[in-house]
């Protein structure tokens, strides 16, 4: 994985100093708040319900050991034991005090990480595939791209005060794990004609109170003009994007607005000038940058297959962890193991200082040092020898990380809420917990099979309801909760965004409802391998809604 | 610096004064510019005269008439650091052509232009202490060293030269010597074609009173020729044609009300507000409303005067891409520091556009955002909140030395990484 030079360290030990001066000046009085928000969020610092919130970048969620060390060291000694991975693959602290925030980025300098640009209306992480550089399907590992985009949008001095947040993920998997079609602009791996790999270029899309899929603005944009092309798309932005309305200040909105071909018009037209000059990416650069993303060096693995079936005799919770949190990888004997964060019971994404020492353990051990975030709230071990399953799993357990249930019902996104965040109308996590409470059994899980349920404690839709199979939004109706339910949604290359098939449900008949969605999918599947997503699909949102709310 | 001084003439200076200066003015014919000059070098001050050329629009009809008398005069030239090229190019050009064998550059002192304007931009804050450290101070030395001097001055070319005689007696006892005290504007282009004389390469371009670049524009047809000396401020003269002894301003001048900071420091803006209503005719010194500008901008671009432009968000520069040379400021407006379109604007301006003059941040202009206006190409801010003055004053941004992207127009070498970091 990239390691920091003596450029990045520098650059980010002079940011850490430049935002404790600030610090320094917002405790003294010198600025106001209203000045040192946007110099906060600029570093990842919110000011949440209860305390200030930490966000803290894992560029395009990759980790090594030490990093996840010292994220667990910050959990213990400057909050309370734990952090929370979001679905931008960064982790968020709670409880942290704005007079230790100085000291924590220098922390985090230690171990080449920083804050920068996890909030604020700039360029924010980007994220991609969890899987890169292991997945069996991948086109090309976009993680040096990813790290080429850090360094240009870090601090960019034109695109610091766009309009609104701006959100870049990137895939060079056919199949999308990253979200892509619901970011501002989402990156796919492409091969032109003559065999050369760019990048299908997609903009607009996003969730929030006006979900909107992206639209292909470029079919094929060559890596060395990627940047060029970028910046195109962000001056224009930048320029053009409303800012008479937050609420309709993201680039969906001047897509939608203005038309994809007006936008691709103006994008042109700023290409054309810049393409081919400072941006353009030399091959050496792109190089040197891919060094420090080579493969690790795979040994020659006797054991190349697992008998699932057998293993689930001996042990069923092992099984289950075989069936589900097993990725195929690149490399024969190797698979990438996905950890879960969603205990029946617990809070989705979180994770103890000690867990976090536990992974960073493992990782360690048996992963090549490397470690990721998933945007669905999950973290990974990227190559882990299929010889070593059992020993990373019986360690998970001892941690209690070892749920088998990656992609099923239990799994599911969910934002903080109204536990912790100042913007939210509704609980969110309690709603989660019932759910997975509702649905703990294991034979039930999987008699479901593959289900996504994303939960949002309001419309702001961290938790991605939008596109979960089943949408849970939490809504304030006459000072009371009230959760909306909505059907269909879809995060990957087939993205779609989910519908409100009825009125609202009080928290307490949510998990019921959800029963009652999944019984009537089990019943009209045509086989066991027919998804809730694709059974939906099938049959429509009209029988679904009787189901669930009976025939009005 | 080895003076070409040769020992005053002290009986000749003598006999000037037993003359009086004004049976001296009586002498000559208005026209005899060579007879005046003659008399001076031969008679009145024999080899204690001198010559001071700015190398100017209509220097070369004095210098052809010096070289016809003695082309060994010695002819100094203010070397202000501050001309432009094509001045130093004509000074070449002249000497060669006719012949001038005794022509010295005077060059400020290395410690006044350190001391009193470290950033250059003294001409902009202060323009007669300017000319001082430039011109009044390093010709001193040299005048001491001569009974007078000669000047290319002209009754025609301000109003206050209109009693121009061709002698004048300055209160130190020295004199100075105006062959072309009567020439009108027209005399002097029959003087240059009748001898063939070599042009000044700006006075085509408009340039009728040639000085240093940074205080001289173009006049209008019909305007006073040095209407663009100094254009805007009250001043007409350098400094060096007063009285030796007159008070000259103190180039310390206090600048700490001022609310435009550039080149490191606050200095007096030469641009006032506009004002909604004023006639493009007669703006002057004024950021013009782009909105406005479009408008009436054949009116704008007959307007000889010193203009800025005012570009608000949202507003286009491509539409004034064409009309940008005629600035000599753009003002672009941050009505807030979270609004960052004023940022591409002046990417656009310098990068694409290449506009080469002031661009300044005007609004709500805060300490943080100032390094990035910085590398987007703003050359000046105005300022106002109170804590970003003094860390402009004390010199401590929040500035990061080191970045990863390329902008505007100063690059990293070709081949180190360009499209990657940069030292500031």
């Amino acid at each position: 994985m990239y390691r920091y030079d003596e450029f990045d360290a520098a650059f980010v030990a002079g940011r850490t100093a430049q935002f404790a001066d600030q610090v320094k000046r917002r405790l003294t009085g010198e600025l106001s708040e209203d000045q040192f928000r946007p110099l906060r969020l600029m570093n990842g610092l919110y000011l949440q319900l209860h305390a200030y919130m930490l966000r803290v970048a894992v560029p395009y969620g990759t980790l090594s050991s030490r990093q996840m060390r010292k994220l667990a060291h910050i959990a213990r000694v400057y909050d309370r034991g734990y952090g929370h991975f979001t679905t931008r693959q960064n982790i968020q602290y709670n409880w942290p005090k704005l007079k230790d925030i100085p000291v924590i980025l220098e922390e985090l300098a230690s171990v080449e990480m920083h804050a920068i640009q996890t909030s604020g209306n700039c360029i924010r992480n980007v994220t991609t595939d969890q899987f890169a550089g292991a997945a069996a399907d991948e086109i090309i590992d976009p993680r040096p791209v990813a790290e080429i985009l850090r360094q240009w949008s870090s601090l960019h001095p034109e695109f610091s005060y766009l309009p609104r947040k701006f959100k870049i993920a990137i895939t060079g998997a056919p199949h999308d794990r990253a979200a892509i079609r619901f970011h501002d602009i989402g990156l796919q791996a492409a091969v032109n004609a003559a065999g050369e790999i760019g990048w299908e270029v997609w903009v607009g899309g996003g969730l929030g109170r006006t979900p909107m899929i992206a639209k292909l603005i470029n079919s094929f944009v060559p890596n060395e003009h990627l940047l060029a092309y970028l910046e195109s798309i962000m001056r224009v932005y930048n320029r053009y994007g409303r800012r008479d309305n937050k609420y309709k200040a993201r680039i969906k909105i001047l897509v939608h607005e203005e038309g994809l071909e007006s936008i691709k018009g103006q994008v042109e037209a700023e290409f054309a000038e810049v393409r081919g000059g400072v941006l353009t990416l030399p091959s050496e650069e792109v190089d040197r940058i891919s060094a420090y993303f080579a493969p690790p060096i795979f040994e020659p693995q006797a054991l190349t297959q697992i008998d699932v079936a057998y293993e689930s005799i001996v042990d069923p919770a092992y099984g289950r962890w075989l069936d589900n949190n097993i990725n195929a990888h690149i490399q024969p004997g190797y698979v990438s193991v996905t950890i879960s964060l969603k205990p029946v019971g617990g809070a989705p994404g979180d994770a103890t200082d000690a867990q976090m020492e536990v992974v960073a353990d493992l990782a360690e051990q048996f992963s090549f040092d490397e470690l990721r975030v998933t945007h669905e709230q999950n973290l990974v071990l990227p190559h882990v020898a299929l010889k070593d399953l059992r020993r990373v799993y019986d360690a998970l357990v001892a941690a209690g990380l070892a749920e088998g249930n990656n992609n099923l019902i239990t799994d599911m996104i969910c934002c903080p809420g109204l536990d912790f965040c100042a913007l939210a109308n509704a609980r969110s996590i309690p709603i989660a917990q019932e759910i997975s409470k509702k649905f703990a059994e294991p034979e039930r899980q999987k008699e479901i099979g593959e289900l996504k349920i994303k939960i949002s404690g309001c419309i702001n839709a961290c938790g991605h309801h939008h596109v979960g199979h089943i949408g849970i939004l939490g809504v304030e109706k006459k000072g009371g909760e009230l959760y909306q339910i909505t059907l269909g949604g879809d995060a990957t290359e087939q993205a779609s965004v989910g519908k409100i098939i009825g009125p609202g449900f009080e928290a307490e008949n949510v998990p019921g409802a959800i029963e009652k969605l999944v019984d009537f999918y089990i019943s009209q599947r045509t086989s066991e391998s027919e998804t809730f997503i694709d059974a939906y699909r099938r049959v429509g949102e009209a029988p679904f809604k009787e189901a669930l709310y009976g025939n009005a | 610096m080895g003076l070409p001084k040769l020992a005053p003439a002290q009986a000749a200076h003598d006999k000037l004064k037993a003359l009086g200066i004004l049976a001296l003015n009586g002498m000559f014919d208005e026209m005899d510019a060579a007879g005046v000059l003659r008399y001076a070098v031969s008679d009145v001050l024999p080899g204690d005269l001198a010559i001071v050329s700015s190398f100017g629009a209509d220097s070369a009809v004095l210098l052809h008439i010096v070289a016809q008398v003695d082309p060994s005069m010695p002819v100094y030239f203010l070397e202000t650091g501050k001309h432009f090229p094509e001045t130093l190019a004509y000074v070449e050009t002249l000497k060669k052509q006719f012949g001038l064998i005794n022509v010295h550059a005077i060059h400020p002192s290395a410690d006044d232009v350190a001391r009193f304007d470290p950033n250059g931009n003294l001409w902009e804050s202060d323009p007669d202490s300017c000319c001082h450290i430039r011109k009044t101070e390093p010709l001193e030395p040299v005048t001491e060293q001569y009974g007078g001097w000669v000047t290319g001055r002209k009754r025609y070319q301000t109003r206050e030269r209109g009693v121009l005689p061709h002698f004048e007696l300055t209160s130190d006892d020295r004199i100075k010597v105006n062959p072309l005290a009567y020439f009108s504007d027209a005399d002097v282009i029959e003087y240059r074609q009748k001898h063939n004389l070599p042009e000044h390469p700006l006075y085509a371009k408009g340039y009728k009173s040639i000085g240093c670049a940074p205080c001289t524009s173009i006049v209008a047809e019909g305007e006073d020729p040095r209407a663009g000396r100094w254009r805007g401020l009250n001043k007409k003269e350098c400094g060096i044609h007063y009285d030796f002894s007159g008070a000259i301003a103190n180039p310390m001048t206090a600048a700490s009300r001022h609310t435009l900071w550039k080149d490191g420091a606050f200095i007096q803006d030469p641009f006032k507000d506009w004002v909604e209503g004023t006639k493009a005719s007669e703006a002057r010194y004024v950021h013009v409303p782009l909105p406005e500008f479009l408008a009436n901008r054949a009116d704008y671009l007959a307007n000889p005067h010193p203009l800025g432009l005012l570009v608000s968000p949202g507003e286009k520069i491509e539409e004034v891409a064409d009309d940008l040379a005629r600035f000599a400021s753009v003002a672009i407006k941050f009505p807030a520091f979270t609004d960052g379109r004023g940022y591409s604007t002046a990417r656009l301006l310098v990068e694409r556009f290449k506009y080469a003059g002031e661009i300044r941040a005007i609004g709500d202009v805060l300490q943080d955002q100032i390094p990035h206006m910085r590398r987007c190409g703003f050359n000046a801010l105005v300022v106002t909140h109170e804590p970003t003055r003094q860390a402009l004053i004390e010199n401590r941004l929040p500035e990061m030395a080191l970045f990863y992207q390329p902008v505007g127009v100063a690059e990293v070498p070709v081949g180190t990484r360009p499209f990657l970091r940069r030292v500031s």
